[in-house]
């Protein structure tokens, strides 16, 4: 049986197969739902892509969950943050 | 009226609050039967079991959704009319009410303590308020404590905080935010992570100074005792020197590091929309977990009006307006920030107006951060808090060529509001417009239009030989 997970894009575009860092929620049921690691993963637009993979949902920067699930298969977990200094997403773009 | 407990007290016999009893699941179940209790004006809900949780872990949501909530939580009669609740605050945050320190021992916020693995966040029941959302918000109608380490200045916001694992929380206090300051100004430079305290549970006022407007160096501790009208007491985190309400029900502590990024959201946030973006949020480091037997996870099921947030931001947001406008040397009758209008919209009624004084209330709003977005300026003669008299003056009284006042900026605006697009949102590029709804000061007095009310189109003589016969009409 597959797991589930749960992802977040800007936009349904930014999301493309192959391999990528990302962070996920296990969508397992039970009081830890939701519990977020970033992990090093392969995913795919479709399960027949990615056989023995994991489901993966994604919904927008809005919360609309995109109908058609992706698939993944982590390869490994990594630390539960990002690297950086906090606020630097807004700076670096108003310094633009 | 000592902590959240009592105010549940106060609220059943009152007939605001209602018990339920009834398993509930805390992932959407509960926040989709918040939400509806809000559509509907309902009462404040008490949700007694929660799915996956023991008994006696428990979650409030409304506790000041209302006026009349708001009244009971400062000591007034539930009926007390919205200006009186107004001018109420307004008293009582001038005071100031020295907080009493109290031995860990008595503090009832240390009946559980949880350090290090110890302090597991998912032991308590923190909800998925909205389908879509982008985590459980455990912090939503909360106090967010943190410390000047240079002039032990301690400072209370509500800032929205979601579970990300088990080490942290994801959150997003926004850049302009007191919060972001501290951090930016105090920690970062140094590279030492930011102590802090989520309060949780904690005495309905507390929470409501935390949504207030404070200048930097303002005990915010002392003003909540203002408003309490006794002190608040304080007890030691066990992990920082910062300083908890002792009754609170939960007590989440940590730290932010410098050099962490979360993503926190996406929210359905206090404008009313799910306008709360994705961002690279501040990592809230979990050290110790502390709560009540029987801990009472406080929350709001953010969204369109009317709501806890847009009814505290009404009032304290208002009254915060109302003082920078007089410091700025306005003369200001009265600030109303309907709740309708989520923040974004503010009535302000001046005693003397024209453009002129507009486009000072325009500079006051667009000094720093910009959370709002119009404000309309009315002569003294319309109640800011009738919605029909100010309705009226800025329909007929705001000319649309040359009463309307815009002003554009970058870095500074409110990356919540929902008719800016997502890069400006990004980064904070906004507009302020303020509407002139007075009377140009050039007009001759006899060229102003009178208002056709009764009281105002007749002369005292016809009012009262109509007043006076009025029965006689077969009223």
């Amino acid at each position: 049986m597959p797991k589930e997970y749960l992802t977040y894009v800007r936009k349904y575009a930014d999301l493309y197969e192959g391999e990528r860092d990302i962070f996920i929620k296990d969508l397992t049921p039970g009081p830890r739902k939701y519990d977020t690691k970033q992990v090093r993963a392969l995913v795919a637009r479709s399960a027949e892509n990615l056989p023995g993979a994991d489901t993966l949902w994604v919904r927008s920067e809005m919360g609309v969950l995109d109908p058609k699930p992706w698939a993944i298969k982590i390869l490994k977990e990594l630390p539960d943050y990002v690297k950086g200094r906090p606020y630097t997403d807004v700076f670096s773009v108003m310094n633009k | 009226m000592k902590d959240l407990r009592h105010f549940i007290g106060q609220l059943e016999q009152n007939e605001e609050l209602v018990r339920i009893k009834k398993e509930v699941d805390w992932d959407i179940e509960l926040g989709a039967i918040s939400r509806r209790v809000y559509d509907q004006y309902g009462p404040c809900l008490w949700f007694e079991k929660i799915k996956d949780y023991p008994q006696g872990y428990t979650v409030i949501n409304g506790e000041c959704g209302t006026w009349r909530r708001v009244a009971i939580a400062m000591g007034l009669d539930a009926n007390t009319p919205l200006r009186e609740i107004y001018e109420e605050y307004e008293k009582r945050i001038e005071g100031r009410v020295q907080p009493n320190i109290v031995d860990r021992k008595a503090a009832p916020c240390k009946e559980n303590v949880f350090i290090g693995e110890q302090a597991d966040i998912y032991r308590l029941p923190a909800p998925l308020i909205h389908e879509g959302d982008g985590g459980r918000y455990i912090g939503t109608w909360d106090a967010v404590i943190t410390k000047d380490p240079e002039t032990n200045w301690t400072n209370w916001g509500m800032y929205r905080f979601m579970i990300h694992n088990q080490n942290f929380l994801a959150g997003w206090p926004q850049t302009t935010s007191q919060f972001a300051m501290m951090l930016n100004e105090k920690y970062v430079p140094k590279n030492q992570p930011m102590p802090v305290a989520l309060v949780i549970g904690s005495h309905p006022l507390d929470h409501m100074v935390a949504t207030a407007p404070m200048r930097p160096g303002v005990n915010e501790a002392e003003v909540a005792g203002s408003l309490r009208g006794e002190p608040v007491d304080l007890v030691k985190c066990e992990t920082s020197e910062i300083m908890v309400p002792a009754n609170a029900e939960i007590i989440i502590e940590g730290e932010i590091p410098t050099d962490a990024i979360v993503p926190d959201g996406p929210f359905g946030e206090y404008p009313g929309f799910r306008s709360g973006t994705m961002a690279e949020g501040v990592a809230f480091r979990i050290k110790a977990i502390t709560h009540r037997n029987n801990p009472i996870l406080s929350m709001t099921a953010l969204g369109a009006p009317v709501d806890d947030s847009s009814i505290a931001a009404s009032l304290t947001a208002a009254v915060g307006m109302k003082l920078g406008l007089q410091r700025r040397g306005i003369d200001v009758t009265d600030v109303y920030v309907p709740p309708e209008g989520v923040t974004h919209l503010v009535i302000v009624g001046v005693r003397t107006g024209g453009i002129e004084v507009t486009k000072k209330v325009l500079d006051f709003f667009i000094a720093r951060r910009v959370m709002v977005s119009k404000v309309i300026v009315v002569d003294k003669d319309v109640d800011v808090f009738d919605m029909k008299q100010w309705i009226h003056a800025f329909a007929t009284k705001c000319h649309p060529g040359r009463s309307i006042v815009v002003e554009h900026f970058v870095g500074k605006s409110n990356a919540l509001t929902p008719c800016y697009d997502a890069e400006e949102r990004r980064i904070l590029k906004g507009a302020f417009a303020a509407f002139d709804a007075t009377w140009p000061l050039e007009w001759p007095k006899e060229n102003i239009p009178p208002r056709a009310t009764f009281k105002e189109i007749y002369s005292q003589e016809t009012q009262d030989k109509v007043l006076a016969k009025w029965h006689e009409y077969g009223f």
